[in-house]
């Protein structure tokens, strides 16, 4: 009887304190992004390894759920013009899935491969020698990192918009009864610099949270190989619970940007 | 001079600390030897701020390690460098670069480690070839990561050295050439080293002073002849052979 309400309790409790721990890594990572100079380098070699990594991962599934958004629409849009396939396709890619099916990819790649360099970094020691060689290990790994996120997702969201947009085309005048014209027509009709600059947007804060949630799983591990393995498995988790979550408090943003 | 007074740490329900004392003055060099387990490493740790003690106080030249701030845990560890009992080199970094952390960090920016002569010199200090130098962990064996440790300890000539099990993991003559670094740098820089051994030899010839720790606190302390002339059944059977057989438990 009270081993559930226990249960419950310890879980709030080691929930609040994953939480008070990420908001003082919050802030201590917010401090070192303000000071660039003392992490640029490591931030240039991240920001390679984090785009080159998943982009053509991404561009991949953006051009699959473009083609899927174009036959879909077309398929079931038999008492409105075709042309609104064009636009289902852009506003699909641009609202939702051309940021958010990127941080998921991103999530497993990345975020795996942070969170296990991190979390090995913690278990033999490299972290605790940082320190006591006098530096900080939020400048040197946490800061370069979460920044190199946030500034690469910016260009992998608007190649994942074209790509899913153009493989949409390609699906639409190969697959349905309607024209380059008509598919442009609706693309057209739809897009606007502020549906661009929300997809931006998504991206960034996607970018933040993958690669931020990733560093402090990978920083939390413990208990030698296993306990790595462990913290892979839980960044990945944690990041794609924490981007959905995100994607629905971003939602009504939207209507501010239209 | 370092002090620690009445130093506790629990850790997973059990004292591992549980009322150290000791002081280590300037330019002496402190063997701690002890049972494995028994905390010598969570000792050391504490010593540079990487644990916070359940209770008790370390002064690092007056200042205080657990209560310091950002500011001050930095400058206490700008006095003190640490070889970690598995090394702990940088992954991602080679040899060279990995002693280089050892300088300032100016200095790094500065001068490519492979050119460094303060770098170049601290490799040789440990007896391996420059060739190491840009060589990455990964490909180096764990009793050559020990020494690229100790370089990365030593270059920067700190005023305190600690050092974890330097020579454990090494052949006897380079367990040699260690241990007569760690003699030297005393002698020529006034370095103060604490150094945890299970090696009785190296013990007696680095310590001025040796301390055996058990059951989280000092059980023994004495200089190397008051140690080897004790009666004391404690360290009469820690200083023989037969309990040589902890060391497979470490
Ligand atoms: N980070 C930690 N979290 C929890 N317990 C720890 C931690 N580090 C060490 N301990 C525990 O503290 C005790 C002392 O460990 P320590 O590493 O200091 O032993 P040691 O004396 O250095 O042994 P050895 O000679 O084998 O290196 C052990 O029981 C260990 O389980
Ligand atoms: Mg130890």
């Amino acid at each position: 009887m009270s081993g559930w309400l226990a249960g419950i309790g310890g879980a709030v409790m080691t929930g609040a304190r994953h939480v008070g721990r990420a908001g003082i890594l919050a802030a201590a990572t917010f401090g070192a992004v303000l000071r660039p100079r003392e992490y640029r380098r490591e931030a240039f070699v991240q920001a390679k390894k984090i785009g080159i990594d998943s982009l053509p991962l991404v561009l991949l599934v953006a051009a699959l759920s473009g083609s899927i958004l174009a036959q879909q629409s077309g398929y079931q849009f038999t008492e409105i013009p075709l042309w609104v396939v064009g636009n289902t396709v852009a506003a699909g890619m641009l609202t939702e899935l051309a940021p958010l099916l990127s941080a998921i990819i991103m999530a497993g790649r990345v975020g795996s491969g942070i969170g296990a360099e991190l979390g090995t970094m913690k278990v033999t020691n490299q972290i605790d020698a940082l320190r006591t060689l006098g530096r900080d290990p939020v400048t040197e790994l946490v800061a370069p990192r979460v920044v190199a996120g946030a500034v690469m997702m910016l260009p992998i969201v608007i190649f994942a918009n074209i790509v899913g947009i153009w493989s949409g085309w390609l699906s639409a005048i190969a697959l349905l009864p309607m024209t380059t014209h008509e598919y442009v027509y609706g693309v057209q009709n739809y897009y606007h610099a502020a549906s661009l600059i929300f997809s931006l947007v998504k991206g960034f804060f996607f970018g933040i949270t993958i690669t931020f949630t990733a560093c402090y799983v990978g920083l939390q591990a413990e208990g030698g190989a296993a306990g790595v393995g462990r913290t892979a498995t839980n960044a990945v988790v944690s990041i794609i619970v924490l981007i959905m979550m995100l994607d629905v408090f971003l939602a009504p943003l939207y209507k501010a940007f239209q | 001079m370092i002090e620690i007074r009445d130093l506790r740490k629990v850790l997973n329900g059990k004292a591992v600390l549980d009322g150290v004392d000791l002081d280590i003055h300037e330019g002496m060099s402190l063997v701690i030897m002890g049972p494995s387990g028994t905390g010598k490493s969570v000792l050391l740790k504490h010593i540079v701020g990487l644990f916070d003690p359940d209770r008790g106080e370390i002064l690092v030249e007056g200042m205080s390690v657990p209560r310091a701030g950002g500011k001050e845990i930095k400058e206490i560890r700008s006095k003190i460098s640490y070889v970690f009992q598995n090394a702990a080199l940088f992954d991602s970094l080679t040899a060279g670069q990995n002693i280089q952390l050892g300088l300032p960090e100016e200095h790094c920016r500065r001068v490519p480690a492979l050119d460094d002569p303060l770098v170049r010199e601290a490799i040789e200090h440990v007896n391996l070839g420059h060739e190491v130098l840009r060589l990455m962990p990964a490909e180096l064996s764990g009793g050559m990561q020990k020494r690229v440790a100790i370089a990365r300890a030593i270059v920067g000539k700190q005023k305190y050295i600690l050092y974890d099990e330097p020579t454990t993991g090494l052949d006897p003559v380079n367990a040699n050439v260690i241990n007569r670094l760690i003699a030297r740098l005393q002698g020529e820089i006034g370095a103060t080293s604490i150094i945890v051994t299970h090696d009785v030899e190296s013990a007696f010839y680095l310590g001025d002073r040796i301390v055996l720790l058990a059951n989280g606190r000092v059980q023994a302390s004495g200089s190397p002849d008051e140690l080897r002339e004790s009666r004391d059944p404690i360290v009469q059977d820690f200083l023989h052979p037969k309990l040589e057989t902890e060391e497979f438990d470490g």
